[in-house]
């Protein structure tokens, strides 16, 4: 009967798999929100009334901030988007241009020089859909997006404890106390590494975006934007940002090398701010993964389900080797049964 | 109107369990004398789980990672030897066990068996640590608690080792 049902779910599950990346994105946003519900909770406010006035107050904050960071995200944003055509055929004339001066000096290196020119032409314009119907494709993906992942959390947030209990009426008595422990300590560690990691993509976005606005980069806000996002990303991250913002320069005239060695300092710099004065006190101890192990998921993880996956890759690792050690700790003492026996017994 | 209903809206506004827990677990030895406050941030804290009759919920010797505290229902603490089953103390609603893994980490000392169906709520250590690392008052008054009753089976450890000492009648002079 079991093995049906886990037959069942697990058909479920593959079916279902479109809809694994919203869930997914609900819980890191469930996660996120989960303080301020534990807060109501500990008034006894009813979870439903408790996450609805949570809603509330965010689509408050969102039309506020849409208010005052949006016109100008949308104005850079819009220029960009009008005036990629110009720059890129300007930075592909160039690019030719330094190529072909490369192989009229060293011809020796003739062969290994990529040929067809169009570089950036390539690299942008071609990425961007063209066809209208593909473009309102993308346009339904972003509102489905914007509709499930809040719609999908409300569930989570308000749902969460009862699908614990459920779990928890399940299991034998025996395991009720290991499991308890296990997903306090993974749930207390997933919850405070993405809480600490959005909290630091607030602190990079915004020391991106004012660096930026300071050494004259255009499209700050949108750079900026764009920097605490990938920042979610480690390792990969910051050397996205950075090479968008460099990007932008090699399209800006008049900016030349002078900007480009601006921003790499510029971005070294907000990395070390970021290493030694925000991640203490943002992710801080959430996490305990070796280096190494850290490098190892987010380079599995971008191997399983690209960004996604190098996002994802920290929280899953953390789970594994902390689901880990909380077994082998429950064996050790297991093994050394030696319990204190009291007499009279009032505690135990 | 909204004098008529706000009451009624105030009443489904709050979460029955969430409101039921707090006062019982005022009644509960170990947290006596915690302002409702502070029982408002305990009680999310707890799990809950239904036991039937006879489930272990924990054994001798099983590592301690939890406080349980009876809701409904009955728990006997009791020692299994080679001799037969000794039972120590039957437990009723608002009693704690377990609280020993709150302080130490050595393996449980009794066997806790349910007599009764009932429902039990459970505190995971790390969950208690952090709520006495955030509020002193909570650690105090819950260390006063634990005190008193560390004292209370301290001075009945003193009278059975008394009480095993002293001669007997037919032994004395």
């Amino acid at each position: 009967m079991g093995w049906i049902v886990t037959a069942g779910i697990l058909t479920l599950v593959w079916l279902a798999r479109g809809l694994m990346l919203p869930i997914l994105l609900a819980a890191m946003l469930a996660y996120l929100l989960g303080p301020a519900i534990i807060w109501t909770d500990t008034l006894a406010i009813r979870r439903t009334v408790a996450v609805a006035m949570l809603y509330v107050v965010i689509i408050t904050v969102l039309v506020v901030a849409g208010y005052l960071l949006g016109p100008g995200l949308f104005a850079e944003a819009s220029t960009l988007i009008d005036r990629l055509p110009t720059l890129t055929q300007k930075a592909d004339a160039g690019l030719d241009a330094a190529v072909r001066e490369l192989g009229e000096s060293a011809p020796a290196l003739r062969r290994l020089l990529p040929e067809g020119g169009q570089w950036m032409q390539r690299f942008i314009l071609d990425r961007a859909p063209s066809d209208p119907t593909e473009l309102f494709q993308h346009a339904g993906h972003l509102f489905l997006f914007t509709i499930l992942v809040p719609f999908f959390a409300f569930f989570f947030l308000r749902d969460m404890h009862r699908l614990i209990a459920l779990a928890l009426n399940r299991l034998p008595p025996q395991h009720v106390e290991t499991s308890v422990a296990v997903w306090r300590e993974l749930n207390g560690a997933i919850g405070r590494y993405i809480r600490g990691v959005v909290l630091d993509g607030l602190a990079v976005g915004t020391l991106a975006a004012i660096g930026l606005w300071a050494v004259g980069v255009p499209y700050p806000l949108l750079l900026g934007a764009f920097a605490g996002v990938a920042n979610m990303v480690p390792f990969v991250g910051p050397l996205l940002s950075a090479g968008a913002a460099a990007l932008v320069i090699v399209l800006t005239p008049g900016q030349g090398l002078a900007g480009i060695v601006r921003v790499v300092l510029l971005f070294l710099v907000i990395k070390v701010v970021d290493d030694t004065l925000v991640q203490p006190f943002t992710i801080g101890g959430s996490v305990h993964l070796h280096p190494a192990l850290l490098l190892g998921s987010v380079v599995v993880g971008n191997h399983a389900l690209g960004i996604l996956g190098m996002i994802v890759a920290v929280p899953v690792a953390t789970v594994l080797q902390e689901t880990t050690r909380l077994l082998l700790e429950h064996r050790r003492v297991l093994a050394r049964r030696e319990p204190r026996r009291l007499p009279g017994h009032l505690v135990v | 109107m909204l004098e008529e209903h706000l009451p009624r809206w105030l009443r489904w506004a709050e979460d029955p369990e969430l409101a039921r827990r707090a006062p019982f677990l005022a009644r509960a030895p170990l947290f006596a004398g915690l302002p409702r406050r502070l029982l408002g941030r305990l009680a999310p804290r707890f799990f809950e789980k239904t036991y039937h009759p006879g489930e272990i919920v924990f054994h001798e010797g099983d590592p301690g990672r939890a406080l349980f505290v009876v809701l409904e229902g009955a728990v006997e603490i009791i020692q299994i030897s080679a001799q037969g089953e000794y039972l120590l103390r039957t437990l009723g609603p608002g009693d704690a066990f377990g609280e020993l893994a709150l302080v130490d980490d050595f393996p449980r000392s009794a066997t806790a068996r349910v007599a009764n169906p009932g429902r039990l709520l459970i505190l995971y250590k790390s969950d208690f640590d952090a709520l006495m690392e955030g509020n002193a008052r909570i650690a105090m008054v819950v260390m006063r608690n634990l005190s008193r009753m560390l004292a209370v089976y301290a001075r009945r450890t003193s009278v059975l080792a008394e009480s095993a000492n002293r001669p007997s009648r037919e032994e004395a002079p």
